[in-house]
């Protein structure tokens, strides 16, 4: 007994000495949660293992575009010594490791937006990161680390390591500007046009398109992840205690009441097209031909953008390269236009604060399945490197999450990063009970849209407090979709 | 009176005429808008005039068995008809057998057969996909197109009513005929009542056919690679861009099915009834 | 027919009951004793091997919950279930067994009580091929209709009495939680009036689209049947094309057709007019009878191929007595046509019936993803089966899904069982044989 006791002191003695050192290390990386070093060091020895196959799930545009076959290429060629292979798992970029994994169908090392992954973590199907070894750790804020950092156990880790930051852009066409624009459309002189600087200037415009028969400002409302920026502009968020809380539902909080009322009174200059996904599917196209002059979408969309208004350029007689240098000349992604702080976009004078976008960190997790998680973990360092970031930059137009890959690329990825780190961009919650606010909001801003087509008497959302109602349910069904079957939560 | 008789007549088969011209185009019409669509040159369907695209080329079809690197197109075309080919004959074969025993025969356990199957029947179904996914791990026939083959065939039998209501308007007087002749059931059943059931097998056969082709559950369910998918669970991994190279691909489906369908028609008239057991 | 009572039994039988296969062998019946024994000694080999194992672990569903970050292997306690299921079935297969190797002897010892010799082993063989033809047939179906049906709808039901779903899946270990699942069910009271007007509808849909459906079909039927439609083949091959296009997609391109940029709302526009929402939020009656409309376009087919092949199958003879008697066409539809394709069809009516209780697709894509107000996380079109997916396999509540499952079953078995016994396809079914 006695031999025994000694023994147990001293692996406590030890595990706290890995403790400590583990707590210095991190102090110094300015990270103040400290990351329990003994699971993942375990899990991840560091022995690379030897002549393994390891299967890849990237999502479906790295594919289309060749990336993924560049990064498989270039990581076989470094490990070529250890045999380890890497290959692109061929599977759905949607599959459930939940259901697939533990019986062996899933990959090593997937691929996807934060929420979807971290919703892994409960069930322990990824695992946890030595994310202080990645040579990416020092360039990536903060901010973008919280959204793959969980609780387990009564520790805190990490579960993947960020890629690119994901946030709804606006996109629009500088050939459709007006030809007076430096004069009239630019108030504060600042060389950058005023309807794409903020959105009551962007509504004057859009009206002027509309008598003319065009259309302005496009977007469709119906879309959760364009629309929410305007509530949360106001007040409004996902969950509380910064996103972990699914028992405090924010999208009635503060004044976002004002962002669905001035988005009710966007869908005035669009058509009966943003009530749903109509207008999110054929952005391409009209944006492409000119019917549209601006429209929002997510920056992994930029080719697809340029692949359509090639077409249209095309058309009109352009040879195939002077048609994509015409295009990339004219189509502009900005960060989405200033809104009114006073929620009222008819008013010249108003003050603008920004919008608050809400936006996904997509980046690589490992599986806890997999045979061969040293060679996984040395598939994403390499995979989440500067060269390899800038590749994915270069091949996708991504905004990266590496401080230098996004000062480098500049533009829009300087743009995001400086976004992020701000503040301005508010991530998506890792939590699993993020998969119930779809559709109740989607109904909510369905309806919201419709209203603007209704007659007069028909109309449900007139005054503010229709609105603040209108939310409030939205806030009701997603309680109610999270808590009422659910077992293990209890109701509050 | 015969002029009065054929004048009747030829208005009959004007208005029915008529009638079959108004019922085949509303059947016709969402199909030929696909195959329309899938003749656009553009990706998108909104850059569609109403109905018709605005250009046509024949890009889609060519894209779609060539371009194979994302959509396999030309592969799950072959997976899915081998699921097909087999499922088919191998459901036929047993749901065909069990309405004839559960017709012609009268055993103990019949009647509660019929009413278990009857109550089985109603479960919703995707509730059971759990358990089915569940099953095929335990066997290792998951990522295998015979654990399709084989569910869609041991599944088959539970349909068998329908054809069992085809079996029942047999007359067993020529079973009887036969019988004291001294053939055995298995006789009977080969030489007689199979040959006179060419409607129903027919019916059976094309209807267990096209059952894969459509069915996107299952193959979702326990085909992990994309290489393996059926065209089913293919196309509705198209992105949105490419709504006329779905359209292409949805319109071939209907190739081999169209193609079985005229080959087994000639099967489906069956005049022998009268006069087999006269005299 | 073997009787049984104990007291009658011969000593070969009750051998048997001991040993499968010695009361044939005492019969010197050597080659079928020796299958039977065979079946024993192979029951009792996979008994110990796995089935004890399996009962125990269906009871306590796991232990030792896995841990992947560790390592640690644990139960799987899903996996504990279904071979639980499928361990009680192989037992309740050799028992059945058992039974009839005990008749199986008792037969033979009436033969030869009879005074007759006892069957040879190729006198048997032949009669799977006469009399117990039946046997034979229905052998490989009943295998195939258990393990891939019975077993998936018995671990449902068994699903229903535990906990499994939401945050309670692999690796945690699952429990059984008795009626707690129906409790929950009966004391929402949001939960009850939405059911009521999900019910509601649903009965309301499915007898109307059945209805529609049929009769289309029918006079589908029919109409292709007339002496004047040459060629049939290709007239027919119109709803054959419709049918050869997968439902999905079908009902993708339905929903697109009607969206707000589709092409009947382009026509709209373009004449002038604001587009109308024909299934978006306000559209109840108008998504609801596209929702027939669309359901008729898929289905019909399918019933006009089977009413076709019935119809060609009607003896000639009854309409050549009818004419001889006067008969107008008319009175021969109503009189001889019309019961002989009903009796046909009826037990089809019934699977379509149901089938269109629990037709899953036609709104899920057709307009899925709205929660209405007045509803608990359902549409105004929703049936009952697009709520239970809703309800359980969005949220992955799965339990409770089992349980609601089980109460809509239950509602539709109880009615169509009613209705199936009542009908002359069940009473009287050799009618036209």
């Amino acid at each position: 007994m006695k031999g025994y006791k000694r023994i147990i002191s001293m692996a406590l003695a030890f595990s706290l000495a890995l403790y400590g050192v583990g707590c210095e290390k991190n102090s110094d990386s300015g990270n103040s949660d400290v990351v329990s070093g003994n699971i993942t060091d375990k899990i991840f020895s560091g022995d690379l293992e030897r002549n393994v196959r390891i299967n890849i799930l990237e999502n479906d545009t790295a594919i289309e575009k060749g990336y993924l076959a560049e990064l498989i290429a270039a990581f076989n060629e470094e490990y070529k010594d250890y045999g380890i292979v890497a290959v692109d798992a061929n599977m759905d970029q949607y599959l459930d490791l939940a259901n697939d994994g533990p019986y062996g169908y899933g990959p090593d090392v997937l691929y996807q937006a934060n929420d979807m992954l971290m919703k892994y973590v409960e069930g322990k199907h990824i695992y946890p990161l030595p994310v202080q070894r990645l040579d990416c750790y020092q360039q990536i804020p903060q901010s973008a680390w919280d959204a793959y950092k969980s609780e387990m156990d009564g520790s805190e880790y990490i579960c993947g390591v960020p890629v690119n930051v994901q946030a709804p852009m606006l996109y629009y066409r500088k050939d459709l500007l007006p030809e007076n624009w430096e004069t009239n459309w630019d108030d504060d002189k600042n060389g950058i046009p005023d309807m794409v600087e903020n959105f009551n200037d962007m509504y004057r415009y859009s009206n002027e398109l509309k008598l003319s028969g065009k259309q302005g400002f496009m977007f469709s409302i119906y879309e959760v992840y364009f629309s929410a920026g305007f509530l949360f502009s106001y007040g409004g968020y996902v969950f509380g205690d910064n996103n972990k809380d699914s028992q405090d539902i924010g999208f009635n909080n503060g004044e976002a009441y004002k962002g669905a009322r001035l988005l009710k009174k966007l869908a005035g200059i669009m058509n009966e097209e943003t009530i749903d996904d109509t207008i999110t599917r054929n952005a391409y196209g009209k944006l492409g031909d000119g019917s549209y002059f601006a429209v929002i979408s997510t920056p992994d969309n930029y080719t697809t953008f340029i692949d359509e208004m090639k077409l249209n350029y095309q058309k009109q007689g352009l040879s195939e390269d002077e048609a994509k240098a015409k295009a990339e000349e004219n189509l502009v992604i900005t960060s989405i236009p200033l809104l009114p702080e006073d929620g009222d976009i008819t008013n010249d004078n108003s003050k603008m604060v920004e919008y608050k976008a809400m936006g996904g960190i997509n980046g690589y997790a490992i599986s806890a399945y997999t045979k061969a998680p040293n060679a996984a973990l040395a598939f994403v360092d390499f995979a989440t490197s500067y060269e390899m970031v800038k590749l994915r930059s270069d091949f996708l137009g991504i905004a990266a999450a590496r401080e230098d890959v996004a000062k480098e690329t500049g533009g829009l990825s300087e743009m995001l990063y400086t976004k992020l780190s701000n503040g301005y961009i508010d991530i998506m919650p890792s939590i699993r009970a993020v998969s119930q606010i779809w559709t109740p909001c989607q109904t909510f801003l369905s309806d919201l849209a419709k209203d603007a087509f209704r007659p007069e008497d028909e109309q449900k959302f007139l005054t503010d407090d229709d609105f603040k109602k209108g939310l409030e349910t939205v806030n009701k069904q997603i309680y109610d979709a999270i808590y009422t079957l659910n077992s293990s939560e209890s109701k509050g | 009176m015969s002029k009065k008789r054929s004048f009747s007549k030829y208005i009959d088969s004007i208005i029915t005429h008529l009638i079959l011209i108004i019922v085949s185009i509303f059947f016709l019409f969402p199909c030929l808008w696909l195959v329309l669509a899938s003749f656009s040159k553009s990706g998108s369907i909104y850059s569609y005039d109403g109905f018709f695209p605005k250009e046509f080329s024949l890009n889609s079809f060519k894209t779609l068995f060539t371009d194979v690197g994302l959509y396999n197109y030309p592969e799950w075309f072959k997976n899915t008809l081998l699921i097909s080919v087999f499922t088919c004959l191998l459901s036929t074969f047993l749901v065909i057998a069990t309405a004839y025993a559960m017709s012609r025969f009268k055993f103990k356990a019949r009647k509660p057969i019929m009413k278990t199957t009857l109550i089985l029947g109603m479960f919703p179904s995707f509730m059971g996909m759990i358990a089915v996914y569940l099953l095929m791990t335990q066997f290792n026939l998951i990522n295998s197109h015979w654990g399709l083959i084989l569910i869609y065939s041991a599944g088959a039998p539970m349909g068998y009513l329908t054809q069992k209501g085809f079996f029942d308007t047999i007359s067993i007087s020529i079973d009887e005929a036969a019988k004291i002749d001294g053939a055995t059931n298995f006789q009977i059943f080969l030489k007689i009542n199979l040959p006179l059931s060419k409607p129903i097998i027919v019916y059976t056969a094309l209807t267990s056919f096209t059952w894969p082709w459509s069915d996107f559950i299952l193959p979702k369910l326990l085909l992990k690679e994309k290489d393996l998918y059926t065209v089913a669970v293919g196309l509705m991994n198209l992105g949105e861009t490419e709504f006329s190279r779905f359209a292409a691909g949805s319109v071939f489906i209907a190739v081999p099915i169209v193609i079985l369908y005229f080959f087994l028609t000639k099967f489906m008239v069956n005049g022998m009834m009268a006069g087999a057991v006269k005299g | 027919m073997a009787s049984l009572r104990v007291n009658k039994l011969s000593k070969q039988a009750i051998s048997s009951c001991f040993l499968m296969g010695l009361g044939q062998l005492l019969h010197k019946q050597y080659i079928k004793g020796f299958l039977y024994l065979a079946i024993e000694v192979g029951a009792i080999y996979f008994f110990v091997q796995y089935g004890f194992d399996n009962i125990r672990n269906f009871i306590t569903l796991g232990t030792q919950k896995a841990d992947p970050w560790l390592g640690v292997k644990g139960d799987n306690s899903i996996i504990m279930l279904i071979m639980g299921i499928f361990t009680l079935l192989a037992i309740l297969f050799f028992f059945v067994i058992y039974i009839g190797n005990i008749k199986d002897a008792q037969k033979t010892s009436d033969r030869v009580s009879r005074g007759l010799e006892p069957l040879l082993f190729e006198d048997e063989i032949k009669e799977f091929l006469d009399e117990k033809f039946y046997k034979t047939v229905l052998f490989l179906p009943i295998v195939g209709v258990c393990v891939f049906n019975i077993i998936p709808i018995i671990f449902m039901i068994f699903i229903a009495f535990t906990n499994y779903g939401d945050s309670i899946v692999p690796p945690e270990l699952v429990d059984w939680v008795g009626f707690d699942n129906f409790k929950k069910l009966l004391s929402l009271s949001e939960f009850s009036s939405s059911f009521l007007k999900i019910l509601v509808w649903n009965v309301i849909w499915a007898v109307l689209s059945t209805f529609i459906n049929y009769f289309a079909g029918l006079g589908l039927a029919l109409l292709y049947n007339k002496e004047c439609v040459k060629p049939k083949a290709l007239w027919k091959a119109f709803p054959i094309l419709a049918y050869a296009i997968p439902g999905f997609i079908t009902l993708l391109a339905f929903k697109f057709m009607f969206s707000y940029g589709g092409p009947i709302n382009q026509l709209i526009v373009n004449a002038g007019n604001s587009p109308i929402g024909f299934l978006d939020i306000d559209a109840k009656w108008m998504a609801r009878l596209i929702g027939l409309v669309v359901n008729m376009w898929i289905s019909t087919p399918t019933i006009m191929l089977l009413a076709s092949g019935i119809l060609s199958n009607i003896d000639k003879s009854y309409y050549e007595a009818a004419i001889i008697d006067g008969a107008s066409k008319f009175k021969q539809f109503t009189k001889i046509t019309l019961p002989f394709v009903l009796f046909s069809t009826l037990p089809v009516l019934i699977s379509q019936f149901v089938g269109n209780f629990n037709n899953f697709g036609i709104f899920y894509f057709l307009r899925g993803g709205l929660y209405m107000d007045g509803y608990f996380l359902a549409s105004d079109t929703d049936l009952l089966i697009n709520w239970l997916y809703n309800l359980s396999i969005d949220n992955n509540y799965y339990s409770i899904g089992a349980a609601i499952s089980l109460v809509i079953f239950t509602i539709t078995s109880i009615i169509s069982l009613i209705v199936y016994v009542k009908s002359p396809s069940y009473k009287q079914e050799d009618t036209y044989k």
